[in-house]
C-alpha cells in the first residue's frame, strides 16, 4: 500500500543572508492515499512550507533535510530535491492567492490549453473542450470564463478557476495552500463543500492547509497542528476537535467562537517564537500553562496516546 | 478593444498642441535671437541679390506686425508644409525633410529590428543563468553598450571596414540603380526594391545599411539587455509561475509564456522610449558614414546659415518623438491585458 | 525627523554600495580617475598649451605621429600632443557635465515640485511647459541655436540644459505628488506653516534622493549627448580640447591617423561608463530587491 504521502525527520529551511531559517523541523508523517488531512496552525508555522514541498514547489533558495516521498517516489532526499513527473503528474496545487497566481497576460481558456498540453499532450480543440468539463465541475458557466483575463473575474471565481487548472492536470494527490483565505466569509464554505464534492467523486487524497481548524474539521478527517516547524499533534480531526490534549491545541481550540457558548474565549500571551529562533527545550514552553520543568530542558517527540492520536508533549511522555 | 477613439483623438489634439509650442518656440529662437530675423532667415545672404532676399524674409515672416500675428502667420507656414525654398538645397524644406526622413527612418528601423530582440534574448538569457558567470559577463556588455558613443562607435566600424574596400558612400549603387530601373516609392530603400523585386538593388542598399545600422544598434541592445534581464528575473520570481509549475507546464513554456510574456510590456516601453532617442544617433551615424539623412542636413543646414531647413527639423523631430511616444503607449494596451485606454 | 533619516540613507546606502558592490568599485574608480585628470590634467600634461590648441613652433616636423613613448597617444595633423589635449579635455568635460545636470536638476525640480504642489492651472501650465521641452533632443536644439548664437560654450550649455530640465521636472512632478498627498504635509499645511518652508523642508527634501542618484547617472549620459554635439560642430569651438572636437579633427584623417579620435572616444566611453555604474550601483542599493540565490529550479 502505496502512502501518498510519507515523511522522516524532514526539516526544510531558507537560506538567509548569512544563516539559515528552519521553517519545518523533524517533521515526520504519513498521510494514505484517498484521505483528506489538514495541516493546521497558526501563521509562521511551516505548514504553507511542507505544502510546497510536497507539491514541488520550493523555492531555489530553500534547503533540505531528511526524506520525503510522494505515492512512493522520493522528492527530497537529503540536501536533492528531484520533481522530475512529479509536479501535475502525481500532485496538484491550489494557491492561496488566486489573483496572482493566475497569469494576467493570458485568459483562462490560454492557462488551461498550457497546461493541458505540457501534461496530457492536448491541443487546443482538445484543451478547450476539456477545459469546459473542469469549469464545470467547479460550479463555473465556461462561457463566462474561458475568454476573460483573470483581472476580470472575481475573487470566487479566480479561485474556482484555479481548482478547475489544478484538478484538469489529473493528479490524484490535491495540496490546498489556504484556499479561503483570500476570500470573503461567505464564499469560505462553499469553497471548502466544492473541495469535499470534488475530492469525493474522483477520489481524491487532499491536503488541507488552513489556521481555521473549524473550516478543516468540515472537511478533513485526519489533522496534524504544527507550531514552530514542528507537529505538536497529530489524529483524528473530530476527537482533536472535541478533546485536544496538547496545550497548544487546546489553546487553538479554546480561542474558536461558537455559537451557543458563552463561556469566554481564552488565549495564552505571547507568540510564537520567530522563524529562526532556536530554542532549547519546547518551543510553546513560555506560553504553556501546563508547563513542567523538563520542558525547559529537552524537547518532547511524538508519542501515541491511542485512538491513533500522537501528542509532542511531556504531560503525555 | 483595449482602445478607445476618445483616447485617440484626445492624444492626437494633445500632440498638436505641444507641436504648436514647439513651434512657437522656435519662432521666437528667431526672433530673440542677436541680430535681425530676417536676415537669419533669408540665411545671412551675400552678394548682389542680398538685400532682396532680406526684403522677401521680413514680408514672409509679417516682421512689421504685431507679435500674435507673427506668431500665427508661422503657425500658418508650418503647418501648411510652407516653410519655402530650403537655402542648402534650393528645393522647399518640407520635400527635403520627407526625403530624408525616409532615410533615417529605414536605418533606425533596421537598427532596431536587429537590436532589440538581440538585446532582449540575450537579457532572457542572463536571467535565466543568473547569478552565474555569464550573467554577469553580459550584464557587463549591456552597461558598455548602452554607454558607449555611438558616434565612436560609427567612425571604429567605418575604420574597420575601410581595408576591405568597403568605400561605400550613400545608401545604393547609383548606376546600379539606374541599370536596374530602380525608382522610389515609399522611401524606404529596402522596403521599395523588394516591392519591385529588385534584388541586387535590395542587397546592395542592405551591405551598405549594415555597418550604420549596427552602430545605431548598440545602444538598444545594451538597454534591452540590461532591462530584459531585470524585467525576467523579476517575472521569474512571481506567484503565476510558481503556480504554473506547480500545474506541470514545461520549462520551456514558463519561460516564454509565463516569465517573458510578463517582461513583454516593459521591454515594449523601453524601446519605444530608445527608439525615438535613437533619432540622434542615427544622425550622427549617418554624418560619420556620409548616408544621406536628416544627419547630414545637420551638417548642410550649418554650413549655409539655412535656418528654414533648421527649424523645419525641429518640428519634425518633435513631431517624431511624439508619435513614435504614442505608439509605444497604444503598443501597451495591446500587450498588457489590464492597460485600457 | 524625515529629513535627517534621508541623508543617512543616502550615505549608508554609499557605505553599503562600497563595501558589496564591484559595479560601484568600479564606477567609483573610473569616475575618480577621471576626476583626477581633470584637476591634475593641466598640472601633468607634457604639452599643456598644445592641450588648449595652441600650434608649437616644432609642430612641422612631428605631425601626424602613431603613439609612441614621446607622444603616447600620438601627435595630431597639425603637430599638437594628442595626450595633452585629451588631458585637458577631461577638465572641459566635468565641467559641461556638472553644469548642465546641476542646472536641469535645479530648474526640472523647482517645476516639479511647483506642479505637483500648486495643482490646478499651475500644474496644466507647467506639464505643457514640460512636455513642449520634452519633444526637443539636444542635437536639434544645438543645431537652432548654432544658427541663433554662434558656436561656443553658450550653445552647447543651453541646448543641453533646455532638452534635460524636462525629465528631472517629470520625475520630480511624480514623486512629488505622492510626497504631497501624505498626511505630514496636509498637517503642516494646516497648522500655517508658509508655503515656501513646506515645499522646501517636507516635499523637496523627500524627493531629493531617487532624482539625485539619477542625476549621477545623467552624468554619463549627458557626456555622450554633449561629446556628439561637439562631434557635430553645433557646440564647442573647433581648438578648444573638447573629446568630442578633437575626434572631430580626427574625422578627416580617420584612415592615416586614427588615434586622433580614437583615445578621445575611449575616454568618453570610460567616463560615462563610470558614473553609470556609479548611479546603478547606488540606485539597487536604495531600491533593494531580493538578493536571495537564484537558479532555474522547475
Amino acid at each position: 500500500m502505496v502512502l501518498a504521502v510519507a515523511s522522516r525527520n524532514l526539516s526544510i529551511g531558507y537560506e538567509e543572508l548569512d544563516s539559515v531559517v528552519w521553517a519545518v523541523k523533524n517533521v515526520s508523517l504519513e498521510i494514505e492515499r484517498g484521505s483528506a488531512f489538514c495541516l493546521a496552525g497558526e501563521s509562521g508555522c511551516g505548514k504553507s512550507t511542507l505544502g510546497s514541498a510536497i507539491a514541488g514547489i520550493l523555492p531555489p533558495h530553500a534547503v533540505t533535510k531528511g526524506v520525503l516521498l510522494v505515492n512512493g517516489k522520493s522528492v527530497i532526499n537529503g540536501e536533492v530535491r528531484d520533481y522530475e513527473g512529479v509536479r501535475g503528474r502525481r500532485v496538484t496545487y491550489i494557491p492561496q492567492n488566486p489573483g496572482s497566481s493566475l497569469s494576467p497576460y493570458l485568459k483562462i481558456g490560454g492557462q488551461f490549453y498550457h497546461v493541458l498540453k505540457s501534461v496530457h499532450g492536448l491541443e487546443k480543440r482538445e484543451a478547450f473542450a476539456k477545459a469546459r468539463d473542469y469549469l464545470r465541475k467547479v460550479e463555473l458557466n465556461p462561457d463566462d470564463v474561458l475568454e476573460r483575463y483573470p483581472h476580470e473575474l472575481s475573487g470566487g471565481m479566480q479561485q474556482r478557476a484555479a481548482i478547475a487548472l489544478a484538478l484538469s492536470t489529473g493528479a490524484e494527490l490535491l495540496v490546498a495552500d489556504e484556499p479561503t483565505s483570500a476570500l470573503d466569509a461567505h464564499l469560505r464554505l462553499q469553497i471548502v463543500e466544492l473541495l469535499r464534492k470534488l475530492r469525493e467523486e474522483n477520489g481524491l487524497t487532499l491536503i488541507f492547509i488552513s489556521h481555521d481548524l473549524l473550516l478543516a474539521s468540515a472537511l478533513c478527517e485526519k489533522s496534524a497542528v504544527m507550531y514552530a516547524g514542528r507537529i505538536v499533534e497529530i489524529g483524528d480531526t473530530r476527537r482533536i476537535m472535541e478533546a485536544p490534549a496538547h496545550p497548544y491545541t487546546r489553546m487553538l481550540i479554546g480561542a474558536i467562537p461558537r455559537l451557543g457558548d458563552k463561556r469566554p474565549l481564552r488565549s495564552y500571551p505571547g507568540e510564537p517564537p520567530r522563524p529562526g529562533e532556536e530554542k532549547v527545550g519546547c518551543p510553546f514552553y513560555d506560553r504553556c500553562p501546563s508547563s513542567i520543568a523538563k520542558c525547559t530542558r529537552e524537547k518532547p517527540s511524538l508519542v501515541p496516546v491511542g485512538d491513533g492520536r500522537y501528542v509532542e508533549c511531556w504531560l503525555y511522555a | 478593444m483595449p482602445l478607445s477613439l476618445s483616447y485617440l483623438v484626445k492624444r492626437v489634439a494633445w500632440s498638436i498642441t505641444v507641436i504648436v509650442g514647439v513651434v512657437v518656440l522656435s519662432y521666437l529662437i528667431i526672433i530673440l535671437s542677436p541680430g535681425d530675423p530676417a536676415v537669419k532667415w533669408a540665411g545671412h545672404p551675400r552678394g548682389p541679390g542680398a538685400a532682396k532676399a532680406v526684403e522677401q524674409a521680413r514680408k514672409e515672416l509679417g516682421l512689421d506686425q504685431p507679435l500674435h500675428t507673427q506668431i500665427l502667420n508661422f503657425l500658418r507656414m508650418v503647418f501648411t508644409g510652407d516653410l519655402g525654398l530650403s537655402i542648402a538645397y534650393r528645393q522647399p524644406v518640407y520635400d527635403v525633410l520627407w526625403r530624408n526622413l525616409a532615410a533615417t527612418l529605414e536605418l533606425l528601423l533596421v537598427a532596431y529590428a536587429i537590436g532589440v530582440p538581440l538585446g532582449s534574448f540575450l537579457g532572457v538569457f542572463a536571467a535565466l543563468r543568473r547569478g552565474k558567470r555569464v550573467d554577469g559577463v553580459l550584464q557587463a556588455i549591456g552597461t558598455v553598450f548602452a554607454n558607449t558613443p555611438t558616434f565612436w562607435l560609427g567612425l571604429a566600424i567605418f575604420m574597420a571596414l575601410l581595408p576591405s574596400g568597403f568605400t561605400a558612400y550613400g545608401r545604393v549603387n547609383v548606376s546600379l540603380a539606374l541599370s536596374t530601373g530602380f525608382y522610389t516609392i515609399t522611401g524606404l530603400y529596402l522596403l521599395d526594391a523588394l516591392l519591385q523585386l529588385n534584388f541586387p538593388v535590395f542587397v546592395d542598399a542592405l551591405v551598405r545599411l549594415l555597418p550604420p545600422a549596427l552602430a545605431v544598434a548598440a545602444y538598444p541592445v545594451g538597454v534591452c539587455l540590461r532591462i530584459g534581464r531585470t524585467l525576467m528575473a523579476d517575472a521569474l520570481l512571481e506567484e503565476y509561475v510558481r503556480a504554473a509549475a506547480a500545474w506541470g507546464v514545461k520549462r520551456r513554456t514558463i519561460v516564454w509564456r509565463y516569465a517573458f510574456r510578463a517582461a513583454l510590456p516593459g521591454l515594449v516601453q523601453v524601446s519605444g522610449l530608445a527608439f525615438a532617442y535613437s533619432l540622434v544617433d542615427a544622425m550622427v551615424v549617418e554624418y560619420v558614414f556620409g548616408r544621406e539623412g536628416l544627419g547630414r542636413l545637420l551638417y548642410d543646414a550649418v554650413s549655409v546659415n539655412d535656418f528654414r531647413l533648421a527649424i523645419g527639423l525641429l518640428v519634425i523631430v518633435a513631431a517624431f518623438y511624439l508619435i513614435v511616444n504614442t505608439l509605444a503607449d497604444i503598443a501597451q494596451a495591446l500587450i498588457d491585458p489590464r492597460v485600457r485606454l | 525627523m524625515s529629513e535627517v533619516k534621508e541623508v543617512l540613507e543616502l550615505s549608508h546606502a554609499v557605505r553599503r554600495a562600497w563595501i558589496r558592490s564591484t559595479r560601484f568599485k568600479v564606477g567609483a574608480a573610473l569616475s575618480s580617475f577621471v576626476l583626477l585628470l581633470a584637476i591634475l590634467g593641466p598640472l601633468v600634461a607634457p604639452y599643456p598649451s598644445e592641450g588648449m590648441g595652441a600650434v608649437p613652433p616644432t609642430a612641422a616636423e612631428r605631425t601626424g605621429r602613431p603613439p609612441s613613448f614621446e607622444f603616447p597617444m600620438g601627435t595630431d595633423n597639425l603637430g599638437r600632443d594628442v595626450l595633452s589635449r585629451v588631458l585637458m579635455g577631461a577638465r572641459l568635460a566635468l565641467i559641461q557635465i556638472t553644469t548642465v545636470v546641476a542646472a536641469s536638476l535645479a530648474i526640472g525640480l523647482v517645476v516639479g515640485v511647483l506642479a505637483a504642489y500648486y495643482r490646478g492651472p499651475i500644474e496644466v501650465a507647467l506639464n505643457y511647459l514640460t512636455e513642449v521641452f520634452l519633444a526637443l533632443p539636444a542635437i536639434v536644439m544645438a543645431l537652432a541655436l548654432r544658427l541663433a548664437l554662434g558656436q561656443g560654450f553658450h550653445t552647447l550649455l543651453f541646448s543641453l540644459i533646455l532638452s534635460w530640465w524636462p525629465w528631472y521636472a517629470r520625475a520630480s512632478f511624480v514623486y512629488a505628488r505622492s510626497v504631497v498627498e501624505m498626511d505630514y504635509v496636509l498637517l503642516a499645511r494646516l497648522a500655517g506653516v508658509p508655503d515656501r518652508v513646506v515645499l522646501l523642508r517636507h516635499v523637496l527634501w523627500n524627493i531629493l534622493q531617487p532624482v539625485l542618484v539619477q542625476a549621477i547617472t545623467d552624468l554619463g549620459s549627458v557626456l555622450l549627448e554633449a561629446s556628439a554635439i561637439n562631434f557635430l560642430g553645433l557646440g564647442l569651438k573647433p581648438d578648444e580640447p573638447d573629446w568630442g572636437i578633437i575626434a572631430q579633427n580626427g574625422f578627416k584623417y580617420i584612415t592615416s591617423m586614427p588615434w586622433i579620435s580614437l583615445f578621445p572616444g575611449l575616454f568618453i566611453l570610460l567616463t560615462a561608463l563610470g558614473f553609470s555604474l556609479l548611479g546603478d550601483a547606488l540606485r539597487e542599493e536604495l531600491d533593494p530587491r531580493l538578493r536571495r540565490r537564484w537558479k532555474l529550479w522547475f
